[in-house]
């Protein structure tokens, strides 16, 4: 079984003044209703452009309303970039240079997809899926070995 | 001006060779330099209902803009949980639904908080049993 632990720290000194802000919180990420480690993950980095419009980051292909996790953080360093993150058609928020977040995804609805799109400037991204199920997306290709192709599982 | 920094460390065994994560953040404005300087402050509430309820509503923020909300579930029951959302409806099956928090489970997401009802931000419990979540929102 796989291990796969989140935690997080949050501190200010002078947010909330006569009073120290200091969050500390640990999670060790499990498949959905079980104790057993999620085994499924998904990671990678790229770069977001203006021009390049919305991208899809996920697609929800695995099982429906299940224990999920990402994590996505924009690595520009101008203050000014940001990248909107999407949920299907909801716009959650602005992720801006440096930011990162980290957030469970139940896959509520086949179209439950997370979409991002650099609105200013071009925004280097890094990301990380840790999943309970997933499905590959359907070979475009159809069965090769009908067609005289190659195997793909031979 | 305040400064509030957040870092996450993710560490996992998935992969045949280790994955960490480390990153450091430091919450400012939009496009500025000048860090979040408002706050809901830290809440802790204790429900003992499936009915879903509100944590920030959108009034609290302005929209465009660089806010962020923190949320846990402070349990430790990996069969019960919370759904977190934008919206009231709350369920398996609506889209605006983000995902389930289950006992130790936190989240740190940006919001932009339009100005719509749909852009509350709300709990749902699994179960009628006691769960407490904690809850803050860094504020522009």
């Amino acid at each position: 079984m796989a291990t796969t632990t989140a935690t997080v720290s949050i501190s200010s000194s002078d947010l909330q003044p006569g009073n120290t802000l200091s969050i500390n919180a640990s999670s060790t990420l499990m498949q959905t209703g079980l104790t057993t480690g999620l085994e499924i993950m998904d990671m990678g980095a790229s770069t977001a452009t203006v021009a390049g419009g919305p991208d899809a980051l996920h697609e929800a292909l695995g099982t429906v309303d299940t224990a999920n996790y990402m994590y996505l953080c924009n690595n520009a360093t101008d203050d000014t970039f940001y990248l909107q993150v999407v949920l299907h058609d909801t716009v959650i928020g602005r992720l801006y240079a440096g930011d990162w977040m980290f957030t469970p995804w139940n896959m509520s609805d086949a179209a439950a997809e997370w979409a991002i799109e650099a609105e200013v400037g071009t925004c280097p991204y890094e990301y990380a899926f840790f999943k309970s199920t997933y499905t590959l997306p359907i070979s475009t290709q159809g069965d090769a070995s009908a067609t005289g192709g190659g195997t793909l599982n031979p | 001006m305040a400064t509030t920094n957040a870092s996450i460390s993710i560490s996992s065994d998935i992969m045949s060779y280790p994955v960490s994560i480390n990153k450091t953040m430091t919450m400012k404005k939009a496009g500025s330099c000048h860090g979040l300087d408002e706050t809901s402050g830290l809440n802790n509430t204790k429900k003992q209902t499936e009915t879903a309820f509100k944590l920030f509503g959108n009034a609290e923020a302005t929209t465009l803009k660089a806010s962020k909300v923190y949320i846990r579930n402070t349990g430790s029951s990996k069969t019960d949980f919370f759904y977190i959302g934008y919206g009231e409806d709350l369920a398996a099956a609506t889209i605006e639904t983000i995902g389930r928090l289950y006992g130790g489970d936190w989240m740190l997401i940006p919001w932009d908080a339009v100005a719509a009802t749909s852009h509350d931000i709300y709990a749902k419990a699994s179960t009628a049993e006691v769960m407490t979540i904690e809850y803050m929102a860094f504020i522009e």
